[in-house]
């Protein structure tokens, strides 16, 4: 420490005012009241995401080039970032602080283009090899089966898994069609996680049927089942049996399996949810003219917005209000069918306003293909006589996937009824850390989760409007054509335009804000990491109003 | 080489001979033809200087401080309103001791609205430290400014130079045009030895305890008395290099005077022809011109009016409840040393013409006036 330096004349002094010595003696922190301190929060879009990917940390390390890094990220979290950024329907979008802005961050596509980037870089998967000394199985190779066998595979733990069909993907596979998310694509994905580790394959063979559950339970340490709901839900009207009415799912099937089908001149599609947007669209490509009919109306649907947009965009029809009521035969043959006019009632259990009948309005139209996409529903054969059900779902802890049966544990559609497959890949997670911590003996983590943060938390001035990056696509006439992808994602540029755009709300992305701002110099960069001297920080806080993303908190001192 | 320029453009040449390095302004009438040149000069490569735009005259000053502060030769010009919104950079360019050179066009300042001359823009500036040097010729106005930069150098204050709004910005007289590598020879690079270096750091205009401040004041006066042994010998030296000198102040047939004028700035070439004439007519009148301001030379101005009778002070100017400014300063340099009554005279505010027969006017009322306590003659006002 440099002593006061003391003038006796005026001669010795510098004519200009200015330092001579240093005043580091000043400890000028000392003065300080209240403390700045770097306090990372949690991103918005992270909480929206069910499967809590980190999504502002893989934008960040993108904008930083930093693409292997970004994608291993995501796979922390979900295994198959080229599935879900095509046929997420993007919660982490709707949370996204930026929409309060301008526009949200089209995380859906950033996250594609890292998935992409993962297939064309096989190297980037880390090989697991089998440590672990327990095994488990798993039942459906859909997301949530896929997931599960993923996380305990890259533990180190054995994997059996069992699969109906004979290829993998569940409902990936059959139930989504190949404009949304092409079979080679999802080809690779399966293999990628069956490459990552000791999985073995068990395919053609359906558990409850082919081998009872008692039997896996005697033989593995865990079992989880993610059979997912693969029958289609019956509509309960009369005249549905017979030539020309078919369940959604058994026509995506054939067309997703490349069979040929024949939609007829005038199909009907009845529901709103995903599937009947799928059969509409891949029945209005096969020739058809395709109308949806759903008891409530547009708002209600349960189907992905961008879904719904691009039906109506190729030429679906819709009529609301619905509901079928009786379907007409003309000597055997399908002519056409009635429906029940309805109109909204007082909201039920799910938020939603419940259809009710108009007494005596029913309106008729002719149709030569009616598909039911009214629901699906899990095949529980041989399953149900072993596990606990309700509503016709397996009934398993929330958090866990852990049934009443110890050992055995299950997610996704056939515990949740229809959701989404970034639920089932996150129930899958969360079974697999689960049964790992029952392996082990490890306690859950505990730590506290940070706080949210908001638009309010935001400092807009450091960001100017600008419009999402929409991802490139075929036009909609040229899509309607045929089976061909309809998003073909992003270069590089497009990738860093819109990850630029990121907020990084909470999180800090060395923006260098507070160490330019800060009066007194207090604050020192390093490599990646800024530090606060609090010997001279003054406590004035410019640092946490400069800082754009809220990630710099304040405490009393003393307290 | 010789040429007929407008005074603004003296500046300008003055300017590019004496290698400004950086020029900052704000354009205002009736100073913008200054920084005009003196841009096109930058733009063309006559002068090797970073010109710097701003959007008030505050941050011109601003610029030339940081200029400066880092070690180049800065100027700037302005006028009237543009100089009074300097004023705070005004007072920073002195304490902080930089020898930043400012030509101030003198207008009168508004309400009402004038471009027109008079002196209370640069005068009302009188305390914050700025050497002030008043022209009266183009010549005079061209050859100035590197004195200003020696003399500003020399004793790390600034100077500001003073010229009449159109009787002198805008008139074209014929100049001898000085080339840099003649002034070279009188004015040598600027190099200070302290400067903003991030090799070896300091904090400038940083806080000054009671400890310290009246210190460094008293070395801001020791500068400004000093400063007339330097400008003298600045001028000399200028002599020397280019055969041409002003003074700090010019007495004009005041050796046998009974009565001498005060004058300064275009005024006072007017003053002399009236000089002429009534000494034609046998009267014993002198005149003298007041050159430097600040520093005020005390001592060269009683040398020369302590041997009349009569001093009569014209002001184009004016301090509210009080006097002529120059009036005051007269006052203050005969003080407890002479009984000689001095008269004050407002004149020419707002650019009204001060002819010969207004000056004539004040001679006549300076002989005739039988009341010398009478510090404030307006002449011409319509009452």
């Amino acid at each position: 420490m440099i002593k006061k330096v003391e003038f006796k004349t005026y001669r010795e002094m510098p004519i200009r005012p200015m330092t001579v010595g240093d005043m580091l003696w000043n400890l000028t922190g000392s003065w300080r009241n209240v403390r700045p301190y770097y306090d990372f929060k949690r991103s918005p879009c992270i909480v929206g995401c069910p499967t809590s990917e980190n999504i502002q940390r893989y934008i960040q390390l993108v904008t930083e080039n930093r693409y292997e890094e970004a994608w291993r990220t995501i796979i922390d979290n979900n295994p198959m970032p080229a599935v879900t950024g095509r046929v997420c329907f993007h919660p982490c979008m709707s949370n996204c602080t930026r929409g309060e802005y301008d526009e949200p961050i089209n995380i859906n596509a950033i996250e594609r283009s890292l998935g992409d980037m993962g297939l064309e870089n096989p190297g980037w998967m880390a090989k697991a090899k089998a440590t672990g000394d327990k095994k488990a199985a798993v039942v459906g190779g859909g997301p949530a089966g896929l997931s599960c066998a993923f996380y305990l595979a890259r533990a180190g733990y054995p994997v059996t898994l069992f699969e109906t069909d004979g290829a993998l993907g569940g409902v990936l596979r059959w139930g989504i069609p190949e404009y949304r998310l092409p079979n080679g694509t999802l080809d690779k994905v399966v293999k990628a996680i069956i490459d990552s580790g000791p999985i073995t394959v068990k395919t053609g063979v359906k558990v409850g049927r082919d081998i009872g559950l008692d039997k896996l339970e005697k033989e593995f340490d865990a079992v989880f089942l993610g059979i997912g709901l693969a029958r289609s839900r019956s509509m309960d009207v009369d005249g549905e049996d017979g030539e020309g009415v078919e369940p959604g799912l058994s026509f995506l099937r054939k067309v997703n399996g490349g069979e040929k089908v024949d939609p007829g001149k005038k199909a009907i599609v009845i529901g709103g949810g995903n599937t009947a947007m799928d059969v509409a669209r891949c029945a209005l490509r096969s020739g058809s003219d395709v109308t949806v009919v759903y008891r409530r109306t547009v708002n209600e649907m349960p189907a992905i917005r961008e879904e719904i947009e691009e039906a109506e965009k190729e030429g679906v029809k819709f009529e609301f209000l619905a509901a079928p009521k009786e379907i007409l035969r003309k000597k055997g043959k399908l002519a056409g069918i009635v429906f029940q006019r309805m109109e909204l009632g007082q909201p039920d259990e799910s938020g939603r306003r419940k259809p009710v009948a108009v007494e005596g309005e029913t309106i008729r139209m002719e149709a030569d293909r009616i598909y039911s996409a009214i629901g699906e529903q899990a095949d529980l054969e041989g399953i149900s006589e072993a596990v606990e059900t309700e509503w016709n779902l397996i009934k398993a802890d929330e958090a866990t996937g852990q049934t009443g049966r110890k050992k055995v544990f299950a997610g996704g559609d056939a515990v949740t009824g229809a959701a989404s497959v970034v639920e089932a890949i996150a129930a899958g997670r969360k079974a697999a850390e689960k049964i790992i911590r029952i392996f082990t003996g490890r306690a859950e983590s505990g730590e506290a989760e940070p706080a949210t943060v908001g638009i309010d938390d935001i400092n807009t001035d450091y960001f100017s409007k600008t419009r999402q990056t929409k991802m490139p696509r075929i036009p909609v006439g040229r899509a309607r054509e045929g089976f061909g992808e309809i998003h073909t994602g992003y270069d590089a540029a497009l990738l860093h335009r819109e990850a630029d755009r990121c907020f990084s709300c909470g999180v800090c992305n060395y923006c260098d804000n507070c160490w330019v701002f800060c009066p007194d110099v207090a604050i020192m960069r390093h490599e990646n990491e800024y530090e606060i001297n609090y010997d001279y920080c003054k406590g004035c806080l410019v640092c946490v109003q400069e800082c754009p993303r809220n990630a710099l908190s304040t405490r009393e001192e003393g307290k | 080489m010789k040429k007929v320029i407008m005074g603004n453009h003296a500046v300008s040449y003055g300017v590019r001979a004496s290698e400004a390095q950086v020029i900052s302004a704000y354009p205002i009438t009736p100073q913008t033809h200054i920084v005009e040149l003196l841009s096109e000069m930058c733009g063309n490569g006559e002068i090797n200087a970073k010109f710097i735009k701003v959007e008030s005259e505050h941050s011109a000053m601003a610029a030339c401080i940081g200029a400066s502060a880092a070690g180049t030769r800065a100027f700037t010009a302005t006028s009237s309103q543009g100089l009074l919104l300097m004023h705070e950079m005004l007072h920073w360019a002195v304490g902080a001791r930089l020898p930043i050179v400012l030509a101030n066009v003198n207008r009168a300042v508004g309400p009402p609205w004038s471009i027109w001359t008079d002196q209370n823009d640069s005068l009302s500036q009188r305390d914050v430290g700025w050497f002030q040097i008043y022209c009266e010729s183009n010549q005079e106005t061209q050859d100035t400014v590197p004195q200003a930069f020696k003399i500003a150098e020399q004793l790390q204050m600034p100077v500001m130079l003073v010229l009449d709004a159109f009787f002198l910005s805008h008139t074209y007289e014929i100049v001898d045009i000085i080339e840099k590598e003649q002034v070279r020879k009188f004015l040598p690079p600027y190099n200070p030895e302290i400067k903003i270096d991030t090799k070896d750091p300091h904090s400038f205009g940083n806080l000054a305890g009671p400890d310290m401040y009246m210190e460094l004041r008293y070395m801001i006066q020791e500068a400004m008395e000093k400063g007339l042994d330097v400008i003298k010998k600045v001028d000399d030296e200028f002599r020397e290099v280019f055969g041409r000198g002003y003074g700090l102040i010019e007495p004009y047939r005041c050796d046998d005077a009974e009565i001498i004028l005060v004058t300064s700035g275009t005024v006072a070439s007017t003053t002399r022809a009236v000089i002429d004439a009534m000494r034609g007519e046998g009267v014993a009148i002198g005149a003298l011109k007041i050159r430097v301001f600040r520093p005020f030379p005390f001592e060269e101005i009683f040398a020369v009016l302590s041997k009349a009778k009569k001093v009569a002070v014209i002001d184009r100017n004016i301090s509210f409840g009080c006097h002529g400014i120059f009036f005051q300063e007269i006052k203050s340099a005969l003080y407890g040393r002479t009984d000689i009554p001095v008269l004050g005279y407002i004149a020419g505010l707002g650019g009204r013409d001060v002819t010969p027969g207004v000056i004539r006017e004040i001679a006549e009322n300076a002989i005739s006036n039988k009341n010398p306590e009478r510090y404030i003659n307006w002449i011409g006002v319509k009452r």
